[in-house]
């Protein structure tokens, strides 16, 4: 049956109900008012009857049957058969409209009496929908019947209200989300499970003094200002806070939106809020960020490695240039130097005999001093040269390279009767020459610097280790104050006059040149009055190129 | 004939030569290319004895003036003699593997410069 209305059968007001809308569903479905005013009776009877006996009855009216047969129905139920007390009623009902059949069911009883309706194909579903809409718009018949509308109308909205409660309800408790109502006050008035599940605090135990549990210790000064400002101000809170999670006891990244809600006087009345997890968000910005700092001091890296290249090869070429210009200098200043020492030599030879003793002295005088400049100028020149050549390396035989220069300084060492005690000595690998260049250089040095009445005693000896030969040179000459020990590696150092020991000053600087070639180290030691004594590092591995 | 661009030396040499009282024709030239073109405009009967050639010099130097000699099948067999200041070895090698007949460094006193001339002298024949 699809039902067009219905009236609860409770008291004598509802029989009147019954009545009125028994013939006007009557009237709509095209009834004689004869025909109206009998069915209405007929129903009325019975609906006295069930009002009087029954308990909880109810009168639907509607419509029936096949597409082509349709009746008019009105059934009343109820869950008491008070069919046997009314007898007389239902008598009479019958001989008003015939068709009225009780049914006893399971769950009470059902006196339903059907109408054949006239031309049954107009009662299409729509039309019968239509029917339903104006007894739902109908008027209200009298003061109990709206009061009794109005009733079942906050019924099915409360009904509504609960229904969406519960969706809601179970909605944000399945979220893992946080939520939260607040009263103005501040005080939690609503929280979805989650609250409870992450805080692993009950609901009425979050209070303003707990948040201090709750948020990272690092954050909650600044948590607590904002909260506190929002609620003076009823202004929107949004924030990211470290809140502790109970199960693993870990401060997690959370958003934290409370947006206040005011009612139509604009009076602040509650807050709304959630909390949601950011941690992967923060995360990933972190390791954006990480990334992004990473690129850029990689740019500066490599901006800074360009930076070094061009200071390099700038550094390289004013290198260079220095390099050929000391080596030109030098080579230039030997010229008219050669000649300037050609022509005094040529003079005391050839005029000879055209000169007194003093002219022959001032001659003598000034091809010494060319022959000093002579030398200063050829060990310029050998210096430069040897930041000039990249050096081959091969094997060399020190003890054959000490002794060739031995023979060198034999001459000096029969005037000294200079004592050498000189161990045995390891082939390396190296650059002979300069090698030779080396030693030589420390050895006359020992020569030179030794004490006049003392016989001078050279010790060459070497130690080794794993990585390195370490060779000493020692003497027990004039020795240098030990605050000198790495000035006397700068060029154009001198300890001396000229006066007492001649010399250029770059001796060992060259020494020093060459050991850094070889990729060792040189460094000296002395005591005033007893010994000099340069040691000599070689590492192996660099030595064998 | 000198290749030099240093007259000083010319006349060092013209004075040993005059010293030692050697009959001589000394021919000058300052640089290579000058040297080239004076060869040039001789005749073949005219040509040096022998070359003495400094290496550092303006427009053509010794290494270049050498080598353009060598490839000449008009002077290749002229000796040259290289005649330096600087007692570099590689210089001396790669100047004597161009073809040079010697490498003689610039004399540094009165003594040393005798031998060097009494040394040019003895490489040619008809002094």
């Amino acid at each position: 049956m699809k039902e067009i209305v219905s009236v609860s059968l409770e008291n004598d007001m509802d029989l009147i109900l019954a009545h009125k809308r028994v013939m006007k569903v009557c009237e709509l479905t095209g009834f004689s008012l004869i025909i109206q005013t009998s069915i209405a009776t007929a129903i009325s009877e019975i609906a006295r009857c069930a009002i009087e006996h029954g308990e909880g009855a109810s009168l639907k009216l509607g419509i029936d049957g096949t597409a082509t047969r349709k009746y008019l129905v009105a059934r009343i139920e109820d869950s008491i058969d008070f069919s046997l007390k009314c007898q007389e009623a239902l008598n009479y009902a019958k001989r008003l409209v015939g068709n009225i059949e009780v049914i006893k069911t399971p769950k009470g009883i059902q006196i339903m009496m059907k109408h054949l309706l006239n031309f049954s194909g107009t009662f299409t579903p729509g039309k019968i929908d239509s029917y339903a809409d104006y007894f739902k718009n109908e008027p209200a018949i009298s003061p109990y019947d709206e009061l009794r509308r109005k009733n079942l109308l906050l019924q099915e909205f409360a009904d509504k209200i609960r229904d969406s409660e519960d969706d809601y309800r179970t909605l944000t408790d399945s979220l893992p989300l946080m939520m939260f109502t607040l009263n103005n006050r501040g005080q939690l008035t609503y929280s979805n499970k989650w609250i409870e599940q992450f805080l692993g605090i009950p609901p009425k135990e979050i209070t303003a003094a707990a948040w201090q549990n709750i948020v990272h210790p690092d954050d909650y000064a600044t948590f607590n200002r904002a909260v506190t400002a929002a609620l003076q101000k009823a202004t929107p809170l949004k924030g990211q806070y470290r809140l502790k999670e109970k199960g693993s006891g870990n401060f997690v990244w959370h958003m934290i939106t409370a947006l206040p809600l005011k009612n139509e006087k604009d009076a602040q009345v509650k807050w709304m809020g959630f909390m949601v997890d950011i941690d992967a968000h923060r995360l990933a910005e972190k390791t954006l960020k990480d990334n992004m700092d990473l690129k850029e001091v990689q740019e500066k890296l490599f901006e800074n490695q360009q930076e070094l290249q061009t200071k390099i090869v700038e550094l390289n070429r004013s290198n260079y240039e220095l390099e050929q210009f000391a080596h030109l200098a030098t080579h230039d200043l030997q010229e008219p130097l050669r000649k300037l020492f050609f022509y005094a030599d040529a003079l005391k030879t050839k005029y000879h005999d055209k000169f007194d003793a003093s002219g022959l002295n001032m001659l003598k005088n000034m091809t010494n001093a060319v022959s000093r400049m002579k030398e200063l100028i050829t060990d310029l020149l050998n210096y430069s040269q040897l930041h000039q050549q990249k050096l081959d390396f091969n094997p060399v035989d020190l003890n054959v390279t000490v002794q060739d220069i031995l023979k060198d300084f034999e001459i000096t060492i029969q005037e000294k009767r200079a004592l050498f005690d000189i161990g045995p000595l390891p082939l390396v690998n190296g650059h002979a020459l300069r090698l030779r260049q080396l030693f030589s250089n420390l050895i006359s040095n020992a020569l030179k610097y030794s004490k006049k009445e003392v016989v001078p005693h050279i010790q060459i000896s070497v130690s080794q280790t794993d990585e390195k030969f370490v060779f000493l040179v020692k003497d027990n000459g004039i020795g240098f104050e030990p605050q000198y020990k790495d000035r006397i590696f700068g060029l154009f150092e001198r300890l001396h006059t000229r006066d007492q020991f001649p010399g250029t000053g770059i001796g060992l600087s060259i020494c020093k040149r060459i050991v850094e070639l070889h990729h060792g180290h040189i460094s000296a030691t002395a005591v005033p009055g007893e010994y000099s004594a340069f040691e000599i590092e070689l590492p192996m591995a660099a030595v064998v190129n | 004939m000198i290749v030099d661009d240093d007259v000083e030396d010319h006349v060092i040499l013209e004075d040993y030569f005059s010293d030692l009282g050697l009959k001589h024709y000394l021919q000058f030239a300052s640089d290579g290319k000058t040297a080239l073109e004076l060869l040039e405009g001789l005749a073949d009967n005219e040509l040096p004895e022998i070359i003495v050639l400094d290496l550092n010099m303006p427009i053509l130097n010794g290494t270049q003036t050498l080598l353009e000699l060598k490839r000449s099948l008009r002077y290749k067999e002229i000796p040259v003699i290289i005649y330096s200041t600087s007692e570099n070895d590689n210089e001396k090698s790669k100047c004597l593997s161009f073809g040079a007949l010697d490498y003689v460094v610039k004399p540094s006193d009165y003594e040393s410069g005798m031998k060097t001339v009494q040394y040019l002298r003895s490489l040619v024949k008809n002094f």
